[in-house]
């Protein structure tokens, strides 16, 4: 089942370049009886400036699709390219100085380190890199996560969605490739979520950005452009313009037990 | 109990699975617990050693006759005592009971090695005597040749012949300290040993030892005897003292043994044991505060699982045993290790001191119950003492803690830190002060230096935020947001940080400390020099130890005729009861002193002093009341009393001494002559190299002895200092090493706080090396801060030290810049050495699994 999945959505042709993408990627955890396939020769491409969310039930492989596909995991076989950079090919180093530079993060909690500042936080993998910021762009991005009374408090004084937002700028100061961002909305309640999420979208759409998502939440699936479905280490579907009804539906067809876990979770 | 068990299964599991953490306690324990056993031991080996080696070597001598009176001065160990007639001899061969008498004639004798420098001299003492014939009166045994017979002939133990490259048939010279040409026809052993330790001992016929050591034949240091079958030491003595005169004791070998021995241990062990202690009491200190920080990081660690425990029924009580069980076990398995780590450190000093040179007398290792009980005591109440603290703050824990989020201890400085930490410094300053400046006690100013101590220990946390900024503020702008991390990281807990940095601070203050008082004593010395020795050369004996032979008494004549000398001025030591009370006096040419010393104001005249004029220092003299035209009562070591007339009181004593008499005073009470400085001055006009290499060419004649510039004289009235301070470096390194131990075992346990953070910064693209580097930096932090303390405490408590030992006599504070920067350095290397490891490790993290860990 590595065929491309049918889409509905613009012509090929008109696909623009995509900002990341996995070409047969397998990923066995463990030996003997114990192996596990987690990606059974997964193929996908996040097309740049699209929101791409990732769903599927635990144990689908999703998560470690996304950190196949950042860089913080490496595959058994196939590859994984940001850009037209081979990322399986490169050394630690490499691979550290790409992540700073071309990829941003947001995880589902534990975000920001506690001894630096939200500005401080913000610059983070600037400062790493040694580079100074794009100070206007940094100022439209902290007005877009709404933070500018709160830059020099500590996370420690943050509320969890507030620590969330601060998350998302850091993840877009450094203008990267893609932004990966793994159950951003986990810890949060319902209303922070949304802000979130309201948030990922929005700046995808006003600058152009690529996000790509992993979550099990329909709900925040459907503030995507496109949702990638995985089921057992495989890519079973893509749908364009969901909604959340759309993707419950879609998701009960190959998964029941698990979803009506995670739906209610 | 079931509930002790349950504990006690809880410490045991904790303990396995933890592991690691704890290394860095078991590790200070048990450096602490193998550095105080191995003193202990080797302690007691070497007094044991001396004990057999002294109860062999006189084991024939029943008795001792001997002059009763013994004159001491102060810093002097053994005395001076009269010597006895040698016709006592015949008097004490016919006494019932004694089967043999062998006067035994003592002085110093200073041997010329094969490639003519003198052997020792640097500290133990340079013996001469006369050979005794008799083999059980002798503690001596002849290994090879034959006893001296002729005059010039001598024997001489092994150890020395050895170390000057001397053989049988060879001949040489024997300062005594005039020059003898002597021909070594024999070499001993002493109680089967090459020797005492270190002591030359050189033997020559009864009839040359009479000529050189003592002022006038027919006198003895004392008289051995030897008792007939059937008499007992006791009875001996008895029998012996109804035919002594006055002033003559007799007393039993054994005792007499004891007392040599006693003198050696006093002396020597004494010093070298409390040394050692103080050290290990030091190293102690350092390792408690290592293992206080470990416990409490670990039970901050364990908040969500202690509170778990509570929530889960544990009583208060469970929780903090299981901690102090975990304590106790690692306490008692360290300090046994540290045991067994100190033996072995005894036999490996036991086996490498014959190798360096040291005659280590041989003997099993004696290990004692005290040497035993004591570490092992000791070690455990440390551990357990460092521990009770974070066990009771284990107990404390609320159960509703297992809900909460963080389990890090992020603690600052409290509000009772931030008030009794300046009243505890205020106190100890005045303390200080009063005890180094208003009325000098070396007591007062060691209870202020502890309370300085506790000071710096409560006021550390506050200390440590504002230390920390400073010393760090740098590094924000040389090592961007990796220095910025390194700084924050290190500020996350003050406490933490303080009390990880304390462990160094003690090292780095005892270091400093030492430092400073060292090169202030050297300063003084130069000052002393500077405004007391008006001379161009000085001819002197080592200023440490004995001093070997001293200088012939004929040499400062000869360089006084010289053409380009104006004055040589030869200045002896004396001792004699000065109202009593045992005091040193100088023996030299009173009425030329003033050509090269500066005596600052004299009232009245040294020209004059004759045979009954006396010259007394101006605190001296105030001391005891005496003013020019008082009159002093001498008592001498042989046993004559005489009344001298003040006739000079002068101001400076550094290094005239407080009591100044003619040769011609003295010498009837002398031993043996000899000067230990003659200070020179040159005709105007004359270099002091010219001058220098006409007086070498002179002393080459007597002994050859070393001739000073005054630079180098005030340097080697120092040499002492630098070799106390290489023994002290060395034994504080152990000090800094478990310092630097604590720094990595808290930075260890820190970054495993920090395991997400480390992963997240590892994801946002912090690299391998940069992460390594804000380890390090944060390790070098907490060790700049340590360091920092270290000096200001150690450089303030090395003022007061010199100023509280200064009494009546003037010192020199000297700050060496140059030492205290290595220190600084040091202090800052064992930083960057102590963050290696935690380093390397947190580099080797996995950023997935840390992004995931609890």
């Amino acid at each position: 089942m590595t065929t491309a999945v049918p889409t509905s959505g613009p012509t090929p042709a008109s696909v623009p370049a995509s900002a990341a993408r996995v070409v047969d990627a397998v990923k066995l955890y463990g030996t003997g009886d114990t192996r596990v396939r987690a990606l059974d020769g997964v193929s996908v491409d996040f097309p740049a400036g699209r929101f791409t969310a990732i769903m599927g039930p635990s144990g689908s492989g999703k998560s470690t699709l996304m950190h196949c596909a950042a860089g913080l995991d490496t595959l058994t076989s196939g590859s994984a390219f940001i850009g037209d950079t081979d990322i399986g090919a490169l050394g630690d180093r490499r691979l550290t100085l790409l992540r700073r530079r071309r990829i941003g993060f947001v995880f589902q909690s534990f975000n920001l380190l506690p001894t630096l500042t939200v500005a401080e936080n913000i610059t983070l993998p600037l400062d790493l890199a040694g580079e100074r910021p794009d100070q206007e762009w940094l100022d439209a991005l902290v007005d877009t996560v709404g933070l500018r009374d709160r830059l020099h408090h500590r996370p420690g004084e943050l509320s969890g969605g507030q620590q969330q937002r601060v998350a998302v700028a850091r993840a877009f100061a450094g203008s990267p490739d893609v932004v990966f961002a793994d159950e951003p909305t986990g810890n949060l309640d319902s209303r922070s979520g949304q802000e979130v999420l309201r948030l990922l979208g929005r700046t995808v759409r006003q600058t152009a950005r690529t996000v790509v998502m992993v979550t099990h939440d329909p709900v925040a699936a459907a503030h995507a452009d496109e949702v990638v479905f995985l089921a057992d280490g495989r890519l079973v579907d893509r749908m364009p313009d969901p909604t959340a009804e759309r993707v419950l539906d879609r998701f009960k067809s190959f998964a029941p037990p698990p979803l009506a876990q995670a739906v209610t979770a | 109990m079931n509930g002790t068990r349950a504990s006690l299964r809880l410490s045991i599991a904790s303990l396995r699975t933890h592991r690691r953490r704890f290394a860095g306690t078991f590790v200070a324990v048990l450096l602490g617990v193998a550095f105080l056993t191995g003193t202990l031991v080797m302690g007691d080996t070497l007094r044991a050693s001396f004990d057999t080696l002294f109860a062999d070597a006189n084991a024939g001598t029943d008795a001792v006759v001997r002059g009763s009176d013994v004159v001491t001065v102060a810093g002097e160990t053994q005395g001076t005592r009269q010597p006895v007639g040698t016709a006592l001899l015949k008097r004490i061969e016919r006494t019932p009971g004694v089967a043999a008498a062998a006067p035994d004639i003592q002085g110093a004798g200073q041997l010329i090695g094969a490639d003519g420098t003198p052997i020792g001299g640097q500290g133990p003492p340079t013996l001469a005597g006369n050979w005794i014939d008799d083999p059980e009166l002798n503690p001596y045994r002849l290994a090879a040749g034959r006893a001296p017979a002729a005059p010039g002939e001598v024997v001489v133990n092994r150890g020395t012949a050895e170390r000057g490259g001397l053989r049988i048939g060879d001949t040489t010279v024997l300062r005594t300290p005039d020059p003898v040409h002597v021909r070594i026809v024999g070499l001993a052993t002493f109680g089967g040993q090459d020797g005492m330790g270190q002591v030359t001992y050189t033997a020559m016929t009864r009839a040359d030892a009479e000529k050189y050591l003592t002022p006038k034949p027919g006198r003895a240091s004392a008289i051995q005897v030897r008792a007939g079958p059937g008499t007992s030491q006791r009875e001996l003595v008895d029998a012996l003292r109804p035919v002594l005169p006055e002033g003559v004791e007799a007393v039993t070998g054994q005792a007499a043994a004891a007392e040599n021995r006693d003198l050696i241990s006093g002396a020597f062990l004494g010093l070298f044991t409390t040394l050692l202690l103080v050290f290990s009491g030091i190293v102690l200190l350092v390792a408690t505060f290592s293992i206080h920080n470990t416990f409490a990081i670990v039970v901050a660690q364990r908040t969500r699982e202690n509170a778990l425990l509570r929530a889960l029924g544990a009583a208060r009580r469970q929780v903090l045993a299981s901690t102090l069980v975990e304590a106790g076990a690692v306490a008692v398995i360290a300090s046994a290790a540290g045991l067994a780590g100190g033996i072995g450190i005894a036999a490996a000093l036991q086996a490498l001191f014959p190798a360096v040179g040291f005659p280590f007398p041989d003997g099993s290792l004696v290990i004692g119950a005290v040497s035993l009980l004591l570490p092992l005591t000791v070690g455990v109440l440390v551990c357990l003492g460092s521990a009770v603290l974070p066990a009771v703050r284990a107990g404390r824990t609320a159960p509703l803690a297992a809900l909460r989020e963080s389990a890090v201890d992020d603690s600052g400085a409290s509000r009772t830190r931030a008030l009794a930490g300046p009243v505890l410094l205020v106190a100890s300053v005045g303390v200080i002060l009063t005890g180094a400046l208003a009325a000098p006690s070396v007591w007062l100013s060691a209870v202020g230096a502890v309370l300085a101590l506790a000071a710096f220990v409560v006021l550390g946390p506050v200390a440590a935020t504002y230390a920390v900024q400073a010393l760090g503020a740098p590094l924000d702008r040389l090592r961007g947001v990796t220095g910025r991390l390194a700084g924050r990281n290190a500020l996350r807990s003050p406490r933490r940080t303080a009390s990880t940095a304390t462990a160094l601070m003690i090292g780095v203050a005892v270091v400093s400390l030492f430092t400073v008082f060292g090169a202030s004593l050297k300063a003084t010395m130069n000052r002393t020099v500077d405004r007391s020795f008006a001379g161009d050369v000085a001819i002197s004996v080592p200023s440490f130890g004995a001093g070997g032979s001293g200088l012939s008494p004929r040499l400062a004549p000869a360089v006084d005729r010289l053409p380009q000398v104006a004055a040589a001025v030869g200045l002896g030591k004396g001792v004699a009861k000065v109202d009593g009370a045992g005091r040193a006096l100088t023996v030299t040419d009173p009425a030329a002193l003033g050509k090269v010393f500066d005596l600052g104001r004299v009232d009245g005249s040294l020209a004059g002093l004759g045979t009954d004029g006396i010259a007394v220092s101006g605190t001296e003299a105030a001391k005891r009341a005496l003013h020019p035209g008082s009159t002093a009562r001498l008592a001498f070591a042989d046993g004559k009393r005489r009344e001298f007339t003040v006739r000079a009181v002068y101001d400076r004593s550094e290094l005239a001494g407080d009591y100044v008499i003619t040769r011609q005073a003295w010498a009837p009470h002398r031993a043996q002559d000899s000067d230990s400085l003659i200070a020179v001055s040159f005709r105007p006009g004359v270099s002091t190299a010219d001058g220098r290499a006409a007086v070498v060419k002179t002393a080459a004649a007597y002994g050859n002895p070393e001739v000073q510039t005054r630079g180098e004289y005030a340097r080697s009235s120092a040499g002492g200092i630098d070799m106390m301070l290489t023994l002290v470096y060395a034994l504080l390194a152990l000090a800094v090493l478990i310092a630097l131990l604590g720094i990595a075992n808290t930075l260890t346990l820190a970054l495993h706080e920090r395991t997400r953070e480390m992963g997240l910064l590892r994801a946002v693209g912090q690299t391998r090396s940069q992460l390594r580097s804000m380890v390090r930096w944060e390790s070098v932090l907490v060790a700049a801060f340590g360091t920092a303390g270290g000096l200001l405490l150690g450089g303030f408590l090395g003022w007061v030290l010199v100023e509280a030992s200064a009494g009546d006599t003037a010192v020199a504070f000297d700050l060496p810049p140059l030492r205290l920067l290595v220190v600084a350095l040091v202090g800052i290397a064992a930083g960057v050495l102590a963050g290696r490891r935690p380093a390397r490790r947190a580099a080797r993290l996995n950023v997935l699994r840390a992004i995931a860990a609890e």
